[in-house]
């Protein structure tokens, strides 16, 4: 008897320093993931020998509504829109968790926020001067595409990489070689893009000055440059963050950083989000027939 | 006010693009005619045919084929030059009137004429090849009824529902790829790994295909552009799409019913053949298919935000709510 409980406690200690071992090993233990840490990581690589970032992708951060920190609020006509339209608290994603605008901006800042329901609609560039462009569904620009909360895809070659948003199908051309300045202005930027080691860093710049950064009016100017640094970090994940340029409206450049998740449902694909019909009363009633008295 | 341009330098921008579309002016011929060394296949790393790249569909030759050609299928030497030169004397015309009358507005400086746009000769009399009569099949009853019904064309301007879907920027249709005389025929192909991409500048559409084999969408969700898969047969990239929406097929068939196969291969450096099937019962006794030619451009193409700066359906509502104070 005695022999035998010896050869338990010695399968029950074996067994004890293997448990040990496999929670020491790397991203195939049983141990629940740290937020906020990922193991290191080597991601799977193309033809190209470059890491593969295609694939689907998406944002869970709340930025869209502020960059900075934001409780949870009503929106625009809670009489109507009740808990439909409220908007959820969100921590900012800003590193330090300051946007340093100079006086005027930060003062143009409020005054979009205060103005950001204010739609008038002219046959000229007057209409970009109140109301939040995503309500008007008006493309994004960039970085805001990419926390909009919707999917995007990365579709990849050596020569170009494309982000193509499911959020009024607007597209990103990252041109990986012949690296060229702007030809022209453009609403998502013009894009040259390289890799540093395992990380994609794309450089844009030659924007509209018309986009926001979020609900809450962060805007910018026609100098904005946005590099982004794409780090595969797992699987799943893509670790992002974004360097905001623009010396008319900021004093110094200053950053994002928030993880890209994959979308792992089953035959995932982008759907249209097509908004464009859905804005069209609120754009255009001014401009329809009245009823005769 | 811009000068004219030379018209000698006019002759000799047609003379150029004629002898540089030979190639495809010839690849196009009856093969009995054909001289021309076959095409050996490019791959992309993946080992799919290549089709990357920048291509145009401009050409001035009709969808349906003008009753006096009949049946045949390909214009003479002559004809090819004729139609060509007279489409190219077109666009230079209509940008020159427009400049002359109404100074605001110079295509050219925005290169926008088919002749600053990469537009090819093509030698087929039509882009319909089938049925045989390179026109379109006959209407079903019910698609003869369902055009009875229609909407004739608005006079007045009420609100944005009376007008077109390109004007209030919903879709400018397709698939298929359009293939118009004017600007803007630019379409970028792209091919990732497992997905193909075709980007039409016009209206900034993107399209993404997938190659891997995925069920279509179901039933119940009908994208702007369809809901397309794709496959390869042998060097042909075939692309099938169904899920249309009602308001967004080809000759306003019946999204219900509608199938479109479209098939692309690379025919040589400069060219792909873009071959398209229609397939609707409800609207047309029989399938039918045209070839539009895709010739090779310079890159790149453009953003076209169209409902950002959509500035045509608010002028067209200011003038009709004007016209009617008056």
């Amino acid at each position: 008897m005695r022999k035998r409980l010896h050869g338990v406690v010695v399968a029950g200690a074996a067994g004890a320093v293997i448990v040990a071992l496999s929670c020491a090993m790397g991203p195939l233990s049983a141990q629940a993931p740290t937020a906020g840490q990922f193991p290191p990581y080597q991601p799977p690589r193309g033809t190209d020998g470059n890491p593969d970032v295609s694939g689907f992708w998406q944002a869970f951060v709340t930025a869209n509504i502020d960059l900075l920190d934001h409780d949870a609020q009503p929106g625009p006509t809670p009489e109507t829109m009740g808990a439909y339209g409220a908007w959820p608290a969100g921590q900012g994603i800003v590193e330090g968790g300051e946007i340093p605008y100079r006086p005027e901006a930060l003062a143009r800042k409020q005054q979009n926020a205060d103005n950001r329901m204010t739609v008038n609609i002219s046959s000229d560039a007057r209409r970009h001067e109140t109301g939040d462009p995503e309500l008007k569904c008006y493309r994004p620009g960039v970085p805001r595409a990419t926390y909009m909360p919707f999917p995007f895809q990365i579709i990849q070659s050596q020569q170009y990489i494309l982000i193509v948003h499911e959020y009024a199908n607007a597209l990103r051309t990252i041109y990986m070689d012949d690296h060229k300045e702007a030809p022209a202005e453009s609403w998502m930027g013009w894009s040259n893009g390289r890799w540093d080691g395992n990380t994609l860093v794309v450089d844009t710049a030659g924007f509209v000055p018309y986009t926001w950064f979020d609900r809450a009016g962060n805007h910018h100017s026609d100098a904005l440059r946005v590099v982004e640094r794409y780090t595969p970090v797992s699987p799943y994940h893509l670790m992002y963050e974004a360097t905001i340029e623009d010396p008319k409206v900021f004093t110094r450049p200053w950053k994002i950083r928030f993880p890209l998740y994959r979308r792992m449902e089953q035959n995932v694909q982008l759907l249209d989000f097509n908004c464009v019909p859905f804005t069209e009363e609120l754009l255009y009633r001014h401009l329809r027939r009245q009823p005769t008295q | 006010m811009k000068d004219r341009l030379n018209p000698s330098f006019l002759a000799a921008v047609v003379a150029v693009v004629l002898s540089l579309g030979s190639a495809w002016v010839a690849a196009q011929a009856p093969p009995a005619s054909s001289a021309s060394t076959p095409w050996s296949v490019v791959r992309t790393p993946h080992g799919q045919p290549d089709l990357q790249g920048y291509w145009t569909s401009l050409s001035f030759t009709p969808l349906e084929r003008p009753e006096q050609y009949g049946t045949r299928e390909f214009l003479t030497d002559q004809e090819v030059e004729e139609i060509f030169k007279a489409g190219i004397q077109r666009s230079y015309d209509l940008t020159f009137a427009n400049s002359a009358d109404t100074p605001v507005y110079d295509a050219t400086v925005y290169a926008l004429d088919a002749w600053q746009n990469g537009v090819r000769p093509n030698r087929r009399t039509s882009l319909i090849v089938d049925p045989p009569n390179g026109r379109l099949p006959p209407l079903t009853p019910e698609a003869q009824a369902r055009r009875g019904r229609a909407r004739p064309p608005q006079e007045t301007f009420n609100g944005p529902e009376d007008l077109g879907t390109g004007v209030r920027c919903f879709t400018f249709g397709g698939p298929p790829i359009p293939a118009g005389s004017n600007y803007n025929q630019n379409t970028f192909i792209l091919q990732g790994k497992d997905h193909v991409v075709l980007e039409y500048e016009w209206g900034s559409v993107t399209r993404v295909v997938p190659l891997d084999g995925r069920p279509h969408l179901s039933r119940n969700i009908r994208p702007w552009r369809g809901d397309s898969r794709g496959r390869w047969d042998g060097d042909t990239l075939v692309v099938e799409t169904t899920n249309f929406r009602p308001s967004v097929t080809p000759q306003n068939s019946n999204a219900a019913t509608l199938r479109l196969t479209e098939r692309l291969t690379r025919i040589d450096e400069n060219t792909i053949e873009y071959r398209y099937t229609v397939d609707d019962p409800s609207t047309w006794a029989r399938p039918w298919t045209a070839i539009i030619p895709l010739s090779k451009v310079e890159g790149p193409l453009f953003e076209y935000a169209c409902h950002e700066g959509n500035n045509g359906l608010v002028n067209i509502l200011e003038g009709a709510r004007a016209q009617e104070k008056r």
